[in-house]
């Protein structure tokens, strides 16, 4: 069927965002499956049955030797062809939370230094401890790269989500290739004083906690590699799919029709990305 | 093969932009709990790896596992310590801190398994540690004490090393953990045709927890001709109870397994009333009573008491259930692992409740100590920052990587928790009504003929006697083995796994394994078929060597026991495989009447189910109620109250735990409607949780609780009382469904048996039938049925006289339906304009409360006596609670607090912190007593809501003849003014109360 999205969600080993990441994607349109990861890696199942791949949060083995590091290892060790397979044929991947640090310790973000390399899944960044040294739960306000290439965020400027991370703190080893990523417009987004006139430039300064949640370099919330296909970010939008989970529900007043929550379209945008490439 | 030990050590890089976060938050956590700058400090990861692999074949996939190579450096076979690119100068000190062979190593585990991946079919062990460098730690600092704060001697060895050591290389390096070898011993026979006194050096020496009546009662069981004739023809002992059977008889008779307390025969005597009577236990007359009595009267009561948590029907499609327990005792050993224990031990009830739900929402409440406490303290015992800091940690590990949010819970402080702090950790399950295959899924159905297998971790010699251990009172000799560590990993794995098989109908029974461990587990199972046959030699585990009656009671987390039909077992096997989940057939369910313990070939348990889980004679105990007296509390009659509130506001028990609760995902599965911080600043407090947990409908569900145990002081049945109005109130503030609650009951109690060890034990037990009582009593009358409960009867430290028991504690947590989570309320006050109501009357209840409490320790007031607060009226109280809940669906208010600690002046102040605007406020008229009493006592069933003005007619139509009291608006500016007719009590700058509100349990030690 031509028009069916089908979206492999990844879940096994300490993932916990699965259920409502695939929820998501079939709220937008999408076709979810939570994929157990060893079908994958055992061969039963393919990722070229797959349109969008999406490595959700959680706590892939405990975060035990550094975030989403074991579990980048299962899929840059056992997934390495496939995966490179699945970016060079154009099709999206999101790694969100503890995906997102899976999809930088794999070297699938931030990627190769222009897009028309293949991806080489070679690490280039890392996320770790907040500088707090404390995981927290709290809503962050995030803005967008309007230039960036990445497919998973257009149209969309800025966005209340939840943070739920003790790793989420951005760091590369120099300047020159966080220089080079903000050329690139690969620094999609970046947590943002809400009190700023959205769409003026992101102060590359850091800014206190807990405006940055972690400390992160230029206050990198999420990047995304030179194609724009893969993305990966700390926040989590899959929790801001609708309005009632923002924390001030109660104060608003919101017809039957205002309930959609402001993180469903990242999700759509992917769906409608596949169904325009066909 | 040659077995190699390699090193292997990790530091953060120091390049600009990097950190040491690790190093950086034991410095701050230094100077938050002591007061104490130690300087910089830096960490170093340790990773010990007994492999056939030698250094040369692991040094180049050092940071494809153990080093990340953006932040970190790694080094193989050397002491990071001794490089000069990373210590220029010789520390101070070093700290390395590594586990005690035995105890759970998580990280060794995960590195293991990510060894595994390079190096497939290795057989390795790993091994972790840390180790924390000072590199120039000020003279005034106490070694030894600096590193009793790093790790605790029961679980960990820690490996000092002084500057002197360290530069003239005399420091020593922390080796591979070895596990003595330990030689399976064969069970032995216990020959019990001996003295009584005899029978209780066999009870006390083998840490069996049973009394004299039991130990006869066990001894006549073998004294029989039938039972003889029947052992004989299975080759056991005929005559006498091997080692295994009476470790078995001693876990599934344990206090803790059969709530004996709860189930006794109690003669009560009340010298207030000269009532002199029997109660035929506590349990079945005041909590199953009732609740059989309700589900007469509904249709929704789906299972209540006897499996895991209670099951009620949420919607045509989904069932909802809910378990409370506590892990009192391993917290107070080890606040980490006992604490994390008792979370992941609490969501495998839930997964072992029907044929397996999914745990949902966690919540958590804690009694510690104050954690400011600086007078005496016994040497065995933690400071109460130390088990705060613990607990937390252990509580918040256990709940965020098994992916379930925290939603709801509280922080409780009292110095006699100093003793004994409470963990009460619960779940809330979720699981469709009915399966694929039409079974309804509250129920289990095995028959005799279903494997039974044994999921997820292993057995090892950790856990063993937690279930007699608890029964006991805690003393300086209580047993390192009665602490585990949790794996929450394993365990995520095992739920992934289970509700698989659940959804592909693979599952005919199934029940965690907790206390008392196969022995309690597969002998539950074992009353539905009437019989099992286990087999101890298949059992998989963590070392060999372990003796029969080890392997049956060890509480090796972790685990849950499985029923499958034999047809089924390949599929769930395969299932198994797929997620590297360990799953092996250990038993067999029969008809055969017995419990049938095997080890190989040999028979090492033969006893009937009927005598296994019946056979427990029935204590008789002695319960006398004298009121106890308590100095009257009189309040000074010149205090200014805007200091007072701002006071108040920094108590313990009132101040906002934000720091700590902002560390649990509240967040995760995408659920959560009202969060447990609210409002402008999302720094509010919650008063209950909502979550919507099918994504897309906005149908939820009401989690809430209700503890007051200082009420205790007075009466123990105003406590709970209290509680349950608090659990409802706080529902209501959210707007819950009130004709489909449900709560649980969990109390916590010190031992309230007279003994030589426990003079006043009658009187405890007293305050236990009072408080009993008044659990019927409100639940009855707010249509509240208790489906699930749980006690833990022995709360004391120490030996009489210096004995230091817990105040009579009750947690009643709550869970209800929610109609629509689009209609519901917050604490927080919205807008200028809205107009204050306080719903319900204010009485002249100060005794036990707060404030009185503030100002006895203050040496204000003479003491805490006085009107504890009651519930004269709980039917008229439930319908006011329905007419306001009503209110909140329909849309008219979205504005509630439960007035609680503090009373109303503090709901207030909440208020305006919640929504950073001010109040003009006036108590005059809304009930008895004088403007102090109005202004602080805890009356229940009080509630203040905040309305907008074009729906106030509304709201004061729906709420009809219900007490209402207009007490004041909502401004724009930033004051709180409190006036009683006249007379202005407080006038508060809002920002200042935040920053009391705030600032007294943050901890952090700053960013």
């Amino acid at each position: 069927m031509s028009d069916n999205v089908r979206v492999a969600v990844l879940f096994g080993f300490g993932i916990n965002c699965d259920r409502e990441t695939a929820a998501v994607f079939d709220m937008v349109g999408g076709s979810s499956e939570r994929l157990h990861v060893n079908h994958l890696v055992q061969g039963n199942r393919s990722l070229e049955e797959f349109d969008i791949l999406a490595v959700p949060g959680g706590f892939s083995f405990g975060d035990h030797l550094g975030s989403g590091r074991l579990l980048g290892n299962r899929l840059r060790f056992a997934l390495r062809e496939q995966l490179q397979k699945f970016v060079s044929s154009g099709k999206p991947i999101i790694g969100i939370c503890n995906g997102f640090q899976a999809l930088v310790k794999t070297g699938l973000l931030p990627g190769p230094e222009n897009a028309s390399f293949e991806p080489d899944l070679i690490q280039r960044a890392s996320l770790t401890l907040n500088n707090t040294g404390r995981y927290e739960d709290r809503w962050v306000t995030l803005e967008f790269d309007s230039d960036s290439p990445c497919i998973w965020t257009k149209g969309i400027q800025r966005i209340e989500c939840p943070v739920r991370h003790g790793e989420g703190r951005f760091v590369m080893p120099t300047d020159v290739e966080l220089d080079r990523l903000s050329a690139n417009h690969q620094l999609t987004v970046r947590y943002v004083d809400p009190s700023t006139e959205p769409g003026t430039n992101p102060s590359d300064d850091l800014l206190p906690f807990p405006l940055s949640p972690n400390g992160s370099m230029r206050n990198i919330a999420g990047i995304c590699d030179p194609t724009g296909l893969v993305f990966g970010l700390m926040p989590h939008p899959e929790a801001f799919y609708t309005m009632w989970l923002h924390p001030e529900h109660t104060s608003m007043k919101l017809n039957e029709e205002e309930w959609e929550g402001s993180g469903l379209q990242i999700f759509r945008n992917a769906v409608e990305y596949v169904r325009s490439q066909r | 093969m040659t077995v190699h030990d390699v090193r292997i050590e990790v530091t953060p890089l120091q390049t600009e932009g990097m950190r040491d976060v690790r190093g950086d938050v034991v410095r701050r956590q230094l100077i938050a709990d002591h007061g104490i700058d130690v300087g910089i400090v830096r960490s170093i990861c340790g990773y010990l790896i007994r492999s056939e692999y030698d250094a040369s074949s692991i040094t180049p996939r050092v940071q494809d596992i153990f080093s990340d190579p953006i932040i970190e450096f790694g080094a193989v076979d050397t002491s990071v310590i001794h490089d000069s690119n990373f210590f220029p100068q010789t520390p101070s000190l070093s700290v390395t801190v590594g586990f005690k062979p035995g105890v759970t190593d998580n990280p060794g585990a995960a590195a293991n398994d990510g060894f595994q991946v390079l190096f497939p079919d290795v057989n390795a062990a790993i091994s972790t540690y840390t180790t924390y460098v000072f590199t120039n730690l000020p003279e005034t600092v106490d070694n030894a004490w600096l590193a009793s704060t790093l790790h605790n001697p029961l679980i960990e060895r820690a490996i000092l090393a002084t500057r002197d050591d360290l530069s003239s290389g005399n420091a020593s390096v922390i080796t591979f953990p070895e596990r003595p070898t330990i030689v399976r011993q064969s069970p032995s026979i216990i020959d019990l045709e001996v003295a009584n006194e005899e029978l209780i050096r066999l009870s006390v020496d083998g840490l069996l927890a049973l009394n004299l009546t039991e130990m006869q009662a066990i001894q006549a069981h073998y004294r029989m001709a039938e039972h003889q004739t029947a052992r004989h023809s299975v080759g056991i002992s005929s005559n006498a109870p091997t080692d295994v059977e009476l470790e078995c008889l001693a876990q599934t008779w344990s206090e803790h397994c059969k709530h004996k307390i709860f189930a006794s025969k109690i003669h009560h005597i009340d010298t207030e009333t000269n009532e002199d009577s029997i109660i035929d236990s506590l349990f079945k007359t005041h909590i199953m009573n009732p609740t059989h009595d309700m589900a007469k009267e509904v249709d929704w009561l789906l299972s209540v008491f006897h499996d895991n948590s209670g099951v009620i029907a949420w919607n045509d499609d989904w069932s909802v259930c809910m378990k409370a327990e506590t892990h009192n005792s391993p917290s107070a050993l080890d606040p980490y692992g006992g604490a994390m224990t008792g979370i992941v031990g609490v969501n495998r009830d839930i997964l072992g409740t029907g044929l397996g739900a999914r745990p949902i929402a966690n919540t958590d409440v804690f009694c510690f100590g104050p954690p400011t406490w600086t007078g005496e303290l016994p040497s065995t015992l933690f400071h109460p920052s130390r088990v705060l800091r613990g607990v937390h940690a252990g509580v918040r590990v256990g709940g965020n990587e098994s992916g379930i949010p925290t939603v709801n819970g509280a922080i409780v402080f009292d110095e006699r928790y100093i003793g004994k702090p409470l963990v009460y950790c619960g779940t809330v399950g979720l699981m469709p009504r009915r399966l694929a295959d039409g079974r309804e899924s509250h129920e289990k159905n095995p028959t005799p003929g279903d494997t039974v297998y044994m999921v997820g971790g292993r057995v090892g010699s950790d856990g063993i006697h937690g279930a007699t251990f608890s029964s006991l009172e805690l003393t300086d000799e209580s047993p390192s083995s009665a602490v585990q560590i949790g794996d929450p990993i394993t365990q995520k794995k095992m739920m992934d796994m289970i509700l698989e098989a659940r959804d592909a109908c693979l599952i005919t029974c199934i029940t965690d394994n907790g206390a008392g461990g196969l022995s309690s587990s597969i002998g539950e199972m074992a009353e539905y078929t009437n019989g099992c046959e286990i087999d101890l030699g298949k059992v998989p585990l963590k070392q060999e060597g372990l003796s029969s009656w080890e392997i049956l009671v060890s509480e090796s987390q972790e685990r849950m026991t499985v029923a499958v039909a034999p047809k089924d077992t390949e599929a769930f096997e395969a299932l198994a495989a797929l997620h590297e989940v360990e799953a092996t057939a250990v038993a067999e369910f029969t008809n055969s009447g017995y419990f049938h313990v095997k080890h190989g070939e040999e028979t090492v348990a033969y006893l009937p189910i009927e005598f296994l889980h019946d056979g427990v004679p029935q204590l008789e105990l002695e319960s006398e109620w004298i009121p106890p007296v308590q100095p009257e509390f009189n309040p000074p009659t010149s205090l200014d109250n805007t200091n007072l509130l701002e006071e108040m506001l920094a108590r313990p028990n009132i101040a906002s735990k934000e720091t700590w609760v902002r560390q649990y995902d509240h967040e995760v599965m995408a659920q959560t409607a009202v969060k447990p911080f609210v409002g402008k600043e999302r720094d509010g407090p919650g008063d209950a949780g909502l979550i919507a947990p099918i994504h897309g409908d906005p149908q939820g569900i009401v989690i809430s609780c209700g503890i007051a145990p200082r009420y205790s002081d007075i009466d123990a049945g105003a406590m709970v009382a209290a509680a349950i109005d608090e659990a409802v109130r706080n529902a209501v503030c959210v707007g819950v469904d009130i004709d489909k609650m449900a709560g649980l009951d969990n109390f916590c109690w010190p031992d309230p048996i007279e003994s030589e060890k426990t003079p006043d034990g009658k009187f405890k037990l007293a305050q236990l039938v009072r408080a009993n009582r008044e659990l019927e009593r409100v639940c009855r009358a707010y249509r509240l049925p208790c489906v699930s409960g749980k006690d833990s009867m022995k709360n004391d430290y120490g030996v009489w006289p210096n004995k230091i028991s817990i105040p009579p504690t009750m947690l009643f947590s709550l869970f209800g339906n929610h109609v629509d989570v689009r209609n519901t309320a917050t604490s927080n006050f919205k807008k200028h304009g809205q107009r204050i109501y306080l719903v319900g009357n204010s009485k002249n209840e100060l005794g036990a409360s707060e404030v009185a409490y503030h100002l006895t320790e203050r040496k204000l007031a003479e003491g805490i006596g006085g009107n504890v607060p009651r519930l004269p009226e709980p039917e008229r109280q439930l319908d006011i609670y329905r007419r306001l809940s009503k209110t909140i669906q329909d849309g008219l208010i979205r504005t509630a607090h439960d007035c609680s600690e503090g009373g109303l002046a503090v709901a207030v102040a909440e208020m305006c912190i919640g929504g950073r605007l001010g109040a003009i406020i006036d108590i005059d008229g809304i009930g008895e007593g004088d403007a102090f009493s109005r202004l602080w006592s805890e009356s229940l069933g009080r509630i203040v809501v905040a309305v907008d003005s074009e729906n106030e007619m509304e709201f004061i139509e729906a709420m009809s003849d219900a007490d209402i009291h207009l007490i004041g608006m909502v401004t724009h500016a930033q004051s709180l003014i409190i006036e009683d007719g006249y007379d202005e009590l407080i006038q508060a700058n809002v920002t200042d109360l935040t920053k009391s509100w705030k600032e007294a349990l943050d901890m952090t030690g700053g960013v």
